[in-house]
């Protein structure tokens, strides 16, 4: 027998003297446990290394009738958004970034301007053709409603009847003014 | 702040509608068939534009109307539904309807809404084929 034979028959055996089978799998077990309980540790992730718009400068509209910063997920137009803002991407509020192509199809809702305090109509297209944008994320998803409602919905991917289905950003485009209805009764 | 409640209320319990069957339209409707009912057929949205009134002339069509998904689930009441029908016919597809047109009424509305069809593709598909007929 060479030395290298003795020496790995002394290693084996000593090993099996030591240890027992289930020691052995109950730390393999352990350790497979351990692998799925660590994404569950409170570590920031989300947006680790992504800029998100924070150093997107702030912007506004001009219009003291449309208040507030169109890079900002609190801007009004944007209370039933899904995604990354144009407006930190290349685009605006309302319009797509260069190379890129807008959704035909997607879902309204309505949100209200802080300096009327109406109700406007907002169509939230998605912009498609590029990577994903990863700047200024949203998600305010008010009066949003599930997918069995698709045209209330925000999760639906709408880059649909697009050249590209990738999706790069989205935009909140006012289409009109939605009813003061002060007769619903309740609420 | 009353009223601001009230109007998300009525947007999401559904029912009365915004009481214009255009505001209805571009909020229940307009998110695929588009501003002027041209749809997108590249996705499987349907254009109504100069075509939705040809159903009022074949039996069934008149229901179907009423008993298409986005129609029969759309979160308002009969009344609105039947106004929001009235209002598209006319509006998209005036020159298709037969004469005289007889409006929907509610109480129609809520008699087709309450017996959808199980395949709804299938009855739009013997629609079709009965318009077919028609033509030739």
């Amino acid at each position: 027998m060479s030395a290298i034979d003795r020496m790995a028959d002394r290693l084996t055996r000593t090993l099996a003297q030591r240890t027992s089978r289930r020691g052995v799998l109950a730390r393999i077990g352990a350790g497979l446990l351990g692998a799925a309980a660590t994404p569950l540790l409170p570590v920031s992730r989300a947006g680790a290394g992504i800029p998100n718009g924070r150093d997107v400068p702030p912007t506004t509209t001009g219009n003291p009738e449309d208040p507030g910063n169109p890079r900002s997920c609190d801007y009004w137009r944007y209370c039933g958004i899904d995604g990354f803002l144009c407006s930190c991407c290349g685009g605006s509020a309302s319009s797509c970034p260069p190379g890129t192509e807008m959704g035909p199809i997607t879902w309204l809702g309505t949100c209200q301007n802080p300096a009327d305090e109406k109700h406007y109509i907002i169509r939230y297209n998605d912009c498609c053709g590029k990577f994903a944008c990863k700047r200024c994320f949203c998600n305010r998803n008010e009066r949003e409603e599930p997918k069995y409602r698709p045209q209330k919905n925000n999760e639906i991917h709408w880059c649909l009847g697009t050249k590209s289905t990738a999706y790069t950003c989205s935009v909140a485009a006012i289409v009109g003014v939605a009813l003061e209805r002060d007769d619903a009764g309740g609420a | 702040m009353a009223f601001v409640l009230v109007v998300a209320a009525a947007a999401r319990a559904g029912g009365r509608g915004q009481g214009d069957p255009r505001l209805d339209y571009i909020l229940q409707c307009q998110g695929c068939h588009l501003a002027d009912a041209s749809g997108a057929e590249a996705v499987g949205v349907p254009r109504m534009k100069g075509v939705v009134g040809r159903f009022l002339q074949v039996e069934g069509g008149r229901a179907y109307l009423v008993q298409v998904p986005g129609v029969a689930q759309a979160p308002l009441d009969d009344a609105a539904i039947a106004e929001l029908l009235n209002w598209m016919l006319q509006r998209f597809s005036a020159d298709e309807l037969p004469e005289p047109f007889e409006p929907y009424l509610a109480e129609e509305v809520a008699r087709h809404r309450s017996r959808t069809p199980i395949d709804v593709p299938a009855t739009r598909a013997e629609l079709l084929a009965r318009l077919e007929r028609l033509e030739h």
